[in-house]
């Protein structure tokens, strides 16, 4: 039924917080080397419905379908504990505060996953965290804690500690958004490498040049819904909503 | 007589003392210690309905006197001897040894209890939904994130919890327990020299003080794990620890 690229498919996700509705019916579906921008204004609920694909929120209703296989989900809890914590694990996700663990050094940080969830031995994980760092251009600071660093430099150690689970897809939450002006070039040419070597990724992000020269779909949320999707060529030349035509003027 | 001759006469029964304190004290610290990172779970994590009997434990033994308490353990369960004999308990509660463990350990259970809860509130939020989102399963995220964090912030506070029951412990020469207060007293009876109880206070003081000494060291090597360098120790003295 589902096409052998599919990773992720969310079908009709809706989402409330009490009366609040956050979402109300998306529908997205990710490709192996897709690249996909989820913009929007504050409040949009774009931040909820990343969270949503990897059931750190709970859907109120929808389906999510990774690898083909549905996440069953009944009275807001999840069915199968364990069917959550493997997909987790296959979906890296990187925040905007970049909560690394701060009582574990940066090499400890990457490590952490394989070691304890993949359960790999020391030296394999070793090895491919040390390669991951010096990717990311900290080889120098394996053995530092994640206070000793800048912001840019713990959100590089926090994408490496995603990649080193060798996931099927990324999430990125707002991964530059807590950086200073000047840190944000630094990551943002990390994740675009990223991109380049066709690693598939749904990003949370309001850097519009990012999602313009790097993506491969834009999705933009407007209250909740899906207002316009797609290409992002054409729809930052020519939008078709009174909504984007406005976050762009604005944003721009 | 010579406060030093009165020292030299009775060290022994000083230092048996001293044994008990520290035995009382530390085994009850100890089981306390055992029992508090679970229910500190339960007091944070269910539901106001399942936490209730816990929750008034914890205010019976923060909001009754802990003399009271080792009074009910100890001439209490005398009232119910037929009853702790069928059930084959008797054997506990006949010696005062374990009535007055029992009660500390009931005691210093419910304040390491909040004690650690306040830790597992203070852990970053962040940091926990990052294991989560990594694929740890609830339990690996309590033991690899959670718990870390908790106890370095509860740190101090347990310590300073330790040293309270040490002091507290003195309670169980009431019981006919012969710990360093016990001895002491017995002492002076003897001799009514009452320099026999400044020694007691002396041999209290470097029980805290080394007890101090090495929890702090336990200390900066935790906030080393957190920071990678070690902080300077600040020299706020807590009156709490020496004088009370």
């Amino acid at each position: 039924m589902t096409q052998p690229d599919v990773i992720l498919r969310a079908e009709d996700i809706h989402k409330s917080f009490g009366n609040l509705e956050v979402l109300k019916g998306i529908s997205l579906e990710a490709r192996k080397h897709d690249v996909i921008s989820i913009l929007g204004s504050s409040g949009s609920g774009k931040s909820t419905f990343l969270r949503c694909l990897n059931f750190l929120e709970i859907p109120t209703s929808g389906r999510v379908t990774v690898h083909g296989e549905e996440v069953l989900v009944k009275n807001g809890r999840p069915q199968n504990v364990r069917h959550i914590e493997h997909i987790r694990a296959s979906l890296g996700m990187v925040f905007q505060q970049f909560n690394l663990w701060s009582h574990r050094t940066v090499l400890e940080n990457v490590m952490e996953g394989p070691v304890h969830v993949k359960r790999e031995s020391k030296a394999e994980a070793r090895d491919r965290a040390e390669t991951l760092l010096r990717g990311v251009g900290l080889e120098e600071r394996m053995q530092m804690y994640p206070s000793q660093l800048s912001g840019g430099q713990q959100q590089r150690v926090a994408i490496a500690r995603a990649l080193a689970m060798e996931p099927d897809a990324i999430l990125f939450d707002e991964p530059t958004s807590a950086l200073d002006p000047e840190l944000v070039g630094e990551v943002l040419k990390v994740m675009q490498s990223l991109a380049a070597e066709g690693t598939t990724m749904i990003v949370v992000t309001h850097e519009m040049g990012f999602a313009r020269e790097v993506s491969s779909e834009v999705v933009f949320l407007h209250q909740g819904r899906i207002a316009e999707q797609g290409p992002p060529d054409t729809m930052f030349t020519n939008p078709q909503t009174d909504e984007f035509r406005r976050f762009i003027a604005k944003v721009m | 007589m010579n406060p030093l001759d009165i020292l030299l006469q009775y060290w022994p029964r000083l230092l048996d003392g001293t044994v008990m304190t520290l035995k009382l004290t530390l085994l009850g610290a100890m089981i306390a210690a055992l029992a508090a990172p679970g229910l500190a779970l339960v007091r944070t994590q269910a539901s106001p309905w399942a936490q209730a009997p816990l929750r008034l434990y914890i205010s019976f033994m923060r909001g009754t006197p802990l003399l009271a308490q080792l009074f009910l353990v100890f001439y209490g369960s005398g009232q119910f001897r037929p009853m702790l004999q069928d059930l084959g308990l008797w054997w506990l509660f006949r010696d005062p040894f374990n009535c007055a463990l029992l009660a500390f350990a009931l005691n210093s259970t419910a304040y390491q209890t909040e004690i650690l809860r306040g830790g597992i509130m203070g852990a970053p939020h962040g940091e926990i939904e990052a294991a989560r989102a990594i694929g740890m399963s609830q339990f690996q995220t309590l033991r690899r994130v959670t718990f870390p964090h908790a106890y370095r912030i509860a740190w101090p506070a347990l310590g300073n919890e330790v040293i309270l029951l040490m002091k507290a412990s003195a309670l169980a020469s009431v019981i006919t327990l012969f710990d360093l207060l016990g001895r002491t007293r017995q002492i002076f009876s003897r001799s009514f020299d009452f320099s026999v109880y400044l020694w007691a206070a002396v041999i209290y003081l470097c029980l805290t003080a080394a007890f101090v000494f090495v929890w702090r060291q336990a200390e900066l090597r935790l906030s080393k794990q957190f920071t990678g360098r070690v902080l300077p120790v600040t020299p706020a003295p807590n009156p709490k620890e020496t004088t009370e």
